[in-house]
């Protein structure tokens, strides 16, 4: 609403004000308190009362975890399985977008409609056979196995295909008449036209993957292929660890996200702004 | 005109190759799972993996005879419909407020946003911390008020509710991110035109800012309803269905159902009911909400 037509008296900025203040506050405060927490020691833990600053800083919580579980590899496997499928997406939605976009061929309507259709298959539902497929081909706890279920997406080539289809064609058809073959038109006309767009999308999946908990819960049985996610969880389930310890393990699970969204932040809130128009 | 056909066939077989992964993955992980679990579905025991016979409808008529998956189907009901309103309306409160001139407007979207891209894992822990009956710091904050605390989470009353509002903390700012560029792509001259016409902000609110967001409403409405009917992180990771079952979502009771039991056919039949599940109430909700949608 535009500014002229607002006129706001000093009570509506009060409450307006206090809103916003508690919605920060509450939005804030349970990382606030996971940080607390991982820096507590056990006396700090059950004293009885709530501590939010701790007596001291018990930074040997961060070493201690390292000892009891293999965090390290499972830092590692999750920027495997989320770096190589934001890879494969990087490649193949914006590949398959352009063949949507911008060449002509018989059957294209029908199968663009196809791979839309993908989007109303819920992976919860898909999950049974294949987690059957998976064990098939021999790629339970294997990096294969975690990632090409995930390696394209209906939704990526969409927003792909909207970013290609305003180029314009006069360029493509001089890239042709030159010679330049369909492959090297994609990659030297189209890609570096949507570099933001392509930004983008590795920045959401990148972000989503990491967060995966479902899929190599099911399929890693080993402890050393266990991404952070699962990492985590179980080893809380094996061993009985006090909220302090646990916390510890959050904020390790946590940080990648948080210094992703540090530095990206007003681009990663145009881009799920921009995202969610259709 | 040869050379013209010759030139869209080979345009034609260009593309088909280039599609050929496109056409593998999603034929390999869309398509045939679905097709496969229907099949399964209409067997006893172990489709697939191991001993099995063929059995009609078995599967789908014990389903939907059983208490427990009743009840697990109208605790889902409960828990998506709870969470996607809760998150809407709060939402939508904040976007009407981000929206206009706010100080440091950039800055608060960014926090309230950020729940949305942790891991569900985090969350869990975080709130499961913030909530535990002994050690946990909102007991104790009540305390010092002198009200009485609850096991939150352990507790057969509280534990659904407790469960939406921590999904709703999660959820909200992504709606409020995507209300708030909906707001403000509403023409300014319609506001003009009702200020001139003597309406107040809240009837321009009402009146004009809400019907125009029916499009983004509906496709809120349905993106969260199709993701919290089939939740099994938020069961899974904050009560594992307890306490006495009040929060086994269906998804939970597939899962048992198949990588527990290992009781393949029956739990296929169950994913294959929840697909319709989703796709009836994805119909509705676009009848209903569908028809509110103008394109002024």
């Amino acid at each position: 609403m535009s500014a002229a037509l607002y006129h706001r008296s000093l009570l509506e900025s009060i409450v307006i004000y206090t809103v916003l203040g508690v919605a920060v506050l509450l939005a804030i405060f349970p990382f606030l308190y996971m940080l607390s927490l991982s820096l507590q020691s056990d006396a700090d833990l059950f004293s009885g009362v709530p501590v939010i600053i701790p007596s001291q800083l018990q930074f040997s919580n961060y070493i201690d975890i390292w000892e009891r579980a293999p965090f390290a590899r499972f830092v590692l496997n999750s920027f495997i399985i989320a770096g190589g499928i934001t890879a494969l997406h990087l490649i193949f939605d914006p590949l398959i977008g352009y063949v949507f976009a911008k060449m002509q061929f018989p059957g294209k309507g029908a199968m663009f409609a196809a791979v839309l259709s993908t989007l109303m298959l819920p992976f919860f539902i898909r999950m049974i056979p294949l987690y059957i497929l998976t064990a098939e081909m021999g790629w339970l706890n294997t990096y294969q196995g975690l990632i090409m279920p995930f390696a394209m997406s209906a939704y990526g080539i969409f927003l792909m295909r909207q970013f290609i289809l305003p180029i314009p064609d006069e360029l493509i058809e001089a890239a042709r008449i030159d010679g330049a073959g369909e492959l090297r038109i994609f990659f030297t006309v189209i890609l570096p036209q949507i570099r933001p767009a392509l930004a983008t999308l590795g920045l959401l999946t990148f972000v989503f993957q990491f967060n995966e908990f479902l899929w190599p819960l099911i399929v890693v049985s080993t402890t050393e292929m266990r991404p952070i996610t699962t990492g985590l969880t179980l080893f809380n389930q094996e061993f009985f660890t006090a909220w302090n310890l646990t916390a510890t393990g959050g904020v390790l699970l946590f940080l990648p996200s948080f210094v992703l969204f540090l530095f990206t932040q007003r681009y990663f809130i145009r881009s799920v702004m921009m995202s969610g128009m259709k | 005109m040869l050379s013209l056909n010759n030139w869209r066939t080979r345009q034609a077989l260009i593309a088909y190759g280039l599609l050929l992964p496109a056409i593998a993955y999603f034929a390999t992980y869309f398509f045939y799972p679905i097709v496969v679990e229907l099949w399964a579905s209409f067997y006893r025991g172990a489709p697939l993996i191991g001993e099995a016979r063929f059995a009609g409808f078995d599967n789908y008529v014990q389903a939907i005879t059983d208490e427990r998956v009743r009840r697990a189907l109208w605790i889902t009901l409960v828990y998506a419909v709870g969470t996607t309103a809760c998150t809407l309306v709060v939402a939508l409160g904040l976007a009407a407020i981000l929206a206009g001139p706010v100080r440091a407007n950039n800055m608060i979207r960014a926090i309230i946003f950020f729940p949305y891209i942790i891991s569900f894992v985090i969350v869990a822990l975080m709130w499961k911390s913030l909530l535990d009956p002994y050690t946990g710091i909102l007991n104790s904050i009540l305390f010092m008020f002198g009200l009485e605390g609850q096991n939150w989470l352990g507790t057969p009353q509280t534990a659904l509710p407790t469960m939406i509002a921590i999904t709703v903390w999660k959820d909200v700012g992504y709606a409020m991110l995507i209300y708030v560029a909906a707001i403000q792509g509403v023409p300014q001259t319609l506001y003009e035109a009702a200020s001139l016409d003597g309406a107040t902000r809240r009837q321009a609110f009402f009146s004009i800012t809400l019907p125009l967001l029916a499009p983004t409403t509906l496709f809120l409405a349905v993106i969260s309803m199709i993701s919290h009917l089939q939740d099994l992180s938020a069961p899974y990771l904050l009560t594992n269905g307890g306490p006495a079952n009040a929060t086994r979502l269906f998804s939970l009771h597939v899962y048992e159902a198949a990588f527990v039991e290992l009781n393949i056919g029956y739990a296929s039949a169950l994913s294959f009911l929840m697909f319709i599940v989703i796709l009836a109430i994805t119909f509705i909700q676009f009848r209903f909400l569908g028809r509110k949608v103008s394109y002024a």
